[in-house]
């Protein structure tokens, strides 16, 4: 059984069909790259697995733990176990770094988990640990989210992630805005993240940058997967690469 | 007299109507800036706390209306103002978590305009149902025993007992909802779905919650409004309806979302009202209109607006 399922997926924005027919699976314990160009529909996927709306999943079937979670909205996809990093990164302006951070934890608070079911297996790292993973949010913890820099914004919404319980981590563009030595940064910390054993599905426009880390891939053109192998398989690909990823 | 004692009044007075307006203002504009609700039923919130403080406290002689056509000479609890003070609160909450769940939540993803329809209709509703039980007649509402008469105060001389309660029990109950949302994770969340609603779920926290919690926090005190301004006024169905507009007009321009804002918003209009019913009692309506058209002139989004609820 795959952790992640997506079974003949079509989703719409209002009557525009985006999602044909999209099928893929994210197993257990792996780094799995999408990847495809701008409007491909990267962005709609993960927001079809993590319930938020719009789209709207018409059709198919999304499938965590083996449980059917279509359709189910977004607080309860979260409370299984499945965590979004969004790409306009989505921290809270009017909020400090640390309260950022803090909300996190609110999510385990007994008036959020009352009567609801938390599902999730892995826990999420302490507020030290992302310091430690990014000194420079520590040094602004107590600054307003809003004032910082588009990197540290992009650094607090992955912390952010990293701090809560989660079985799946769905990365939409993290690399996006970041300087190359605030990438390592990132990708160390996916990379203990996926050591500790959470999943984790990337998605990127970079595929040199994504591949690097990966261990599997699907590329994802108008909607439908037109690739699906390994990294090294689609590193070898030229054509698929020309072809879809311009690269 | 002297002058300074004359100003010192118009003070006073301007901070007591002040503080009515800000209970009203404060639970509007938590609501508007945290559920994008237009509440035009806030003013039967108010309406309901007034005459359920009435009967909480006192026992009223009914003069007309059903209640009376069906055998009611008097009603009422009688169970004096504490009473009232505790009781209201929490029923008027209750009230609020209803009217959010079946009037604002089906709402909430409609047009301003719907919204306004809807509660604006309930308002009507509300007033008309107060209006068949109790009649059109205005009723007493005495003022507390503990609390009646004036007090002499250095310099200002005697001043109503009961104005200056209003007044202290405002400061508490804003400063206690001022750090509700500043100082709590309850807070917090309000804060964060104020700006992001959606990436508050995406987090796993269901913001349904919090917000059902506003609503009802913002209906209490609107409820409280009814209860302390009672004694000040004369209690009638159509109160609720000759305060939303003051109301939504402190909203406007404390700036929407700010407790803080709401709380100087109702300030300026008490102090505004006071100082003309004693200079000029015929423009104090339109005083009101005029502050509020020059604070929106000079600054639209409000004295400390910026959509989001804040300190
Ligand atoms: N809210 C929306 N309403 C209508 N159409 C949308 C909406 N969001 C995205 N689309 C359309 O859906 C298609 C897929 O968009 P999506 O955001 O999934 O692409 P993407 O692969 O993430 O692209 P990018 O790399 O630029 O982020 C695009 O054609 C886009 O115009
Ligand atoms: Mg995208």
């Amino acid at each position: 059984m795959s952790l992640l399922e997506l079974d003949a997926v079509d989703a719409y924005y209002g009557e525009s069909h985006i999602l044909r027919d999209l099928s893929m699976t994210v197993e257990d314990g792996e780094i799995c790259a999408l990847l495809g160009r701008n409007g491909a529909g990267k962005t709609t996927t993960l927001r079809s697995i993590s319930g938020a709306t719009p789209p709207q999943v018409r059709d198919g079937t999304v499938r965590f733990k083996d449980e059917d979670i279509t359709g189910v909205p977004a607080e309860d996809v979260s409370a299984r176990g499945i965590s979004l990093v969004p790409e306009e990164r989505r921290v809270f302006p009017n909020l400090t770094v640390a309260e950022n951070l803090h909300l996190a934890e609110v999510v385990g608070n007994k008036s959020n988990t009352w009567g609801r079911s938390l599902t999730f297996e892995h826990k999420g790292a302490t507020t030290e640990q992302v310091y430690e993973d990014f000194p420079r949010l520590r040094e602004r913890k107590d600054q307003k989210a809003g004032t910082l820099s588009g990197g540290e914004q992009q650094m607090l919404a992955i912390a952010r992630a990293l701090k809560q319980n989660t079985d799946l981590m769905l990365l939409d563009e993290p690399y996006e805005g970041l300087a190359p030595k605030i990438i390592e940064d990132v990708e160390a910390a996916v990379h203990r993240l996926n050591e500790e054993g959470t999943t984790v599905l990337l998605v990127e426009q970079n595929a040199a940058a994504a591949i690097k880390i990966a261990d599997r891939a699907y590329v994802v053109d108008q909607g439908s997967i037109v690739f699906d192998g390994t990294a090294e398989e689609l590193r070898e690909d030229e054509e698929t690469r020309e072809r879809y990823l311009g690269v | 007299m002297s002058l300074l004692a004359d100003v010192l009044t118009v003070l006073l007075n301007g901070l007591q109507q002040g503080a009515i307006f800000a209970l009203l203002a404060v639970g509007l504009s938590i609501i508007l800036g945290t559920l994008k609700f237009v509440n035009f039923a806030h003013g039967a919130l108010y309406v309901v706390g007034t005459y359920t403080g009435l009967l909480v406290a006192h026992e009223i002689a009914l003069t007309s209306g059903k209640l009376q056509s069906w055998g009611f000479t008097s009603l009422g609890l009688d169970l004096g103002f504490f009473a009232a003070l505790v009781v209201v609160p929490l029923f008027v909450f209750v009230v609020g978590l209803g009217m959010e769940r079946f009037v604002a939540r089906p709402f909430y993803d409609r047009p301003d305009t719907d919204q306004i329809l809807v509660t604006f209709g309930l308002a009507i509703v509300v007033q008309e149902l107060f209006r068949i039980l109790f009649g059109s007649n205005s009723l007493p509402f005495d003022q507390p025993a503990w609390a009646a008469g004036p007090i002499a105060l250095p310099v200002v001389g005697n001043f109503s007992q009961w104005r200056l309660y209003v007044i202290a029990i405002t400061a508490v109950l804003v400063l206690v909802v001022y750090a509700l949302v500043e100082y709590t994770d309850f807070g917090l969340v309000v804060r964060a779905g104020t700006r992001d609603a959606e990436m508050v779920r995406l987090l796993g926290i269901k913001i349904t919650r919090p917000y059902i919690v506003v609503f009802g926090i913002g209906a209490a005190l609107a409820g409280v409004a009814g209860v302390v301004g009672g004694p000040l006024n004369v209690v009638n169905p159509t109160v609720g309806t000759d305060i939303l507009v003051p109301a939504f007009l402190t909203v406007v321009i404390g700036g929407v979302g700010s407790i803080v804002g709401a709380v100087i918003g109702g300030v300026i209009f008490g102090l505004t009202t006071a100082t003309l019913v004693a200079v000029a009692p015929a423009w104090s309506q339109i005083g009101l209109y005029a502050i509020a058209a020059v604070i929106l002139l000079t600054r639209p989004q409000g004295i400390l607006g910026n959509e989001e609820v804040a300190p």
